[in-house]
């Protein structure tokens, strides 16, 4: 009969993982690196929401009513997902990792939940709206431009849609998972 | 900056061996797994260093956060590699059923059987941290975490015998 002791003795015995001589400098450069990219991302999301406002300026969109109402719609849904998805990231950044395991894990499971919500109940609003938004812009769109651009406009409009839809479906069943492992 | 980098190099210095255990414990004994989320224990040990508090065992705080991280860890790899190190448990008993190799892959395929707190209490038990220091690490009382340890014990014993927990 093997007792939990053997165990343990294997346990001891095995080989020690010693820790990589520069492991502590590539933990620091990954940090920094970390810092950079969300730095970056930052500059990118900045960077969007000023071109749509300068894109809506330039073309005198609030000029026009229905011009004004499909571009509000659209550049308003952008802002909201994109504003959900930062107090998303900074919730989960506030929650405190050196707690105990416990109520970590219920923590977890509150942030998946409330996760659940946006997924559940804002995302498919926001996505509806930004259509309605586009919808909008598109009869605009057809007096004002040829019907090889507008084609191509309706053509990578409805693809960017799909791709967006299938990397969101992605994000949401990951997030699920989470959430029923979590509740395991 | 200086000395908060000092520090840090001396925790890692000290620590990596333990936190790289429990995570090999967690992956199912796959070092490279083990390593990537060794580097992201002490990526949140670097972040939160400035709030620990000296009047908490350093030792303690560092396996909270290796407990939670890895506890975080779901891979698609996962179910790959418990294939792949129940065939190699499988080709290890026919060559030799004693082999100590064998005894600790099959160790580690028992505890990720586990659900994931007894995961984090047998393996806390394993690297000698005090039952007490297990509580504070799992959120249990004292008295829970001993009846637990050695109802896991119990059933790690048989799994590794029998192949089921």
């Amino acid at each position: 009969m093997e007792a939990f002791e053997d165990l343990k003795s294997q346990w001891d015995n095995q080989s020690h993982p010693k820790a990589p001589e520069d492991g502590s400098k590539q933990i620091v450069e990954k940090m920094n690196a970390i810092r950079k990219k969300q730095r970056i991302t930052n500059f990118v999301l900045g960077s969007t929401i000023v071109v749509l406002a300068a894109f809506f300026i330039y073309i005198s969109a609030y000029k026009f009513q229905t011009v004004m109402m499909g571009l509000l719609l659209m550049i308003g849904m952008l802002v909201i997902r994109i504003g959900l998805e930062i107090h998303s990231i900074r919730t989960l950044k506030k929650m405190n990792i050196a707690q105990d395991s416990k109520s970590f894990k219920n923590q977890m499971i509150h942030y998946y939940t409330n996760r659940k919500k946006v997924h559940f109940v804002f995302t498919p609003i926001i996505i509806l709206l930004y259509c309605i938004g586009f919808a909008i812009l598109l009869p605009s769109f057809k007096v004002s431009m040829s019907s090889g651009f507008y084609s191509d406009i309706l053509i990578s409009a409805v693809v960017s849609l799909i791709l967006l839809s299938i990397f969101i479906f992605k994000q949401i069943r990951k997030e699920l998972s989470v959430l029923k492992l979590l509740k395991n | 900056m200086e000395n908060h980098q000092s520090h840090f190099e001396t925790i890692y210095a000290s620590n990596y061996s333990k936190v790289i255990r429990v995570c090999l414990g967690y992956v199912n004994g796959n070092e490279d797994l083990a390593k990537e989320l060794t580097q992201e224990v002490f990526i949140k040990v670097w972040e939160n260093l400035a709030s620990f508090r000296e009047d908490a065992s350093i030792a303690t705080w560092i396996y909270r956060i290796t407990v939670n991280t890895c506890m975080l860890h779901f891979r698609k790899k996962k179910k790959e590699n418990s294939g792949e190190i129940t065939k190699q448990i499988e080709q290890t008993e026919e060559v030799s059923h004693a082999s100590k190799e064998g005894q600790l892959e099959k160790m580690y395929a028992c505890i990720d059987k586990l659900p994931q707190q007894q995961k984090a209490i047998i393996l806390l038990e394993l690297e000698g941290l005090p039952q007490k220091e297990i509580a504070k690490v799992v959120g249990l009382s004292h008295e829970a975490v001993r009846v637990r340890i050695h109802r896991i014990k119990n059933n790690l014993t048989k799994c590794v015998q029998h192949g089921s927990v």
